[in-house]
């Protein structure tokens, strides 16, 4: 073979090996843990993100140190301890946070968000025991004296009105978890991340340099998405019957309970919340799935910051005016 | 013209071995370009990868987690569980997981089942992430 043939055989090997190297990807940097009862992604998606490990980690420890601050499940913890109390307790700086945000859109929703819920999830078992349909006179006993005025705060104490009322935080819990592992990314460095605690999300900047796009699950089609949303630096928390539920005597139980009647919120099927917090998102789009389209979106509507959109019982779709912006329809 | 000249210079074989060097170049690039590696089931516990394969091999696993021994099934392209020794066997109603970023979790037994794909644009819906 002549010599200019093997340059040009040559020059052919080495463009095709310079193709292969440049087309390797440097993909984002994902981990998950489990915590608080659902699995937890955290995604880094800046350049270099293994730079980042160390700081994923840490925003890990502080949502596993929420989940035992605030957790109903945890005997020790500082939730379970405000529950037990009868007299006026004092709370943490931190869950009184929390309990400040539960409290406002408690008090916004007109009680059809309440984070004084404790015995009545209890009593359906949907969170821990075997999930059962309680009787009428268990649900009426489980639902005295919970009203929005039950709980307040004050000087940094907490005054139930009643003493078996107890405190399940909740998706505010895990919310404010949220919040938290965000604000450490930032704090490291991170300028495009997402935390991702089992559909409930906060973002982090954008992406790369365009917004991210959220896809929110159609509440009757598995595979499907309702729409997708263009966000950045956001919560978006949605609320659905069909995450955790039941069957008996051949009836539907979901999760989502109304504390007017004490059974499972009838009015919607799924409620989508954009917010700045995810704790606030996921205390919000609870208040709007239990007050229905009309209520829910004008709470949504009323609320500073926020947008939204709510699936109804009967498939219709209602959603507030600044989500148009952001709103791709399939 | 160059070019011309380098061809008018070379003999028939190495002709034929240029353009057939040429041929096999061209379809490799698009062959790496179309191609997308096959779909990979991951197994986590406790953070920990504890095993991985791909899709398409046909095999039940068992997983040790903090409860006992989790049956993975992997038939078909798909991925399931089909026994765990969780109290609500949540998992096993779960059903089967296909598609890049779909997850199976037994929170009960600490395990996490989850199918990935090496080539990130291979992922198919048209988002990022879903609210659920």
């Amino acid at each position: 073979m002549s010599r200019l043939a093997t340059t040009i055989l040559l020059f052919g090997f080495l463009l095709f090996i310079l193709f292969w190297r440049l087309d390797e990807p440097s993909g984002p940097l994902s981990r998950t843990r489990m915590l608080m009862g659902t699995v937890v992604e955290i995604r880094v998606d800046d350049p270099e993100p293994e730079r980042f490990r160390d700081a994923v980690t840490a925003a890990f420890d502080e949502m596993a140190r929420i989940e035992r601050l605030m957790s109903l499940h945890l005997a020790k913890s500082e939730v379970s301890r405000i529950s037990r109390a009868g007299e006026p307790v004092e709370v943490s700086a931190e869950t009184a946070t929390v309990l400040r945000t539960a409290l406002k859109v408690s008090v916004a929703s007109d009680g059809a968000f309440n984070p004084g819920l404790g015995r009545l999830i209890r009593l359906w078992g949907f969170t821990d025991g075997e999930p059962r349909v309680p009787s009428k006179m268990e649900i009426e006993e489980a639902l005295v004296g919970i009203g929005p005025e039950s709980l307040t705060l004050e000087d940094g104490k907490l005054f139930k009105s009643d003493r078996s009322i107890t405190i399940d935080l909740g998706g505010v819990a895990k919310g404010y978890a949220i919040d938290r592992a965000v604000e450490m990314l930032s704090a490291a460095g991170v300028k495009h991340a997402s935390v991702n605690a089992g559909g409930d999300l906060r973002l982090l900047g954008d992406r790369d340099g365009t917004p991210w796009r959220i896809g929110i699950q159609h509440p009757r089609k598995k595979d499907a998405v309702l729409a997708t949303l263009s966000v950045a630096d956001r919560a978006v928390v949605t609320s659905g019957d069909y995450e955790r539920f039941f069957e008996q005597a051949g009836r539907r139980y979901h999760h989502i309970l109304d504390p007017y009647t004490g059974y499972p919120a009838e009015r919607c099927q799924e409620v989508t919340v954009v917010a700045d917090s995810a704790a606030l998102a996921d205390a919000l789009a609870t208040a709007a799935f239990v007050l229905g389209p009309e209520k829910g979106l004008e709470l949504l509507q009323k609320t500073e910051k926020v947008e939204g959109l709510i699936v109804a019982a009967d498939g219709q779709v209602v959603f507030t005016s600044g989500l148009q912006e952001i709103v791709q329809w399939p | 013209m160059a070019l011309r000249q380098i061809w008018a210079r070379m003999t028939r074989l190495d002709r034929l071995i240029v353009v057939s060097v040429a041929f096999l170049c061209l379809l490799l690039f698009i062959g790496i370009g179309l191609s997308r590696p096959g779909e990979t089931v991951e197994v986590y516990r406790d953070g920990e990868l504890v095993f991985r394969a791909p899709l398409q091999e046909e095999r039940t696993v068992p997983l040790e987690g903090s409860l006992g021994t989790t049956s993975l099934m992997i038939e078909g392209g798909t991925a399931r569980i089909v026994d765990s020794p969780c109290p609500y066997k949540v998992c096993v109603g779960m059903g089967a997981i296909d598609h890049s970023g779909e997850i199976i979790a037994c929170v009960p037994n600490r395990l996490l089942v989850r199918v990935v794909s090496q080539d990130e644009s291979g992922k198919e819906p048209g988002y990022d992430l879903l609210s659920r």
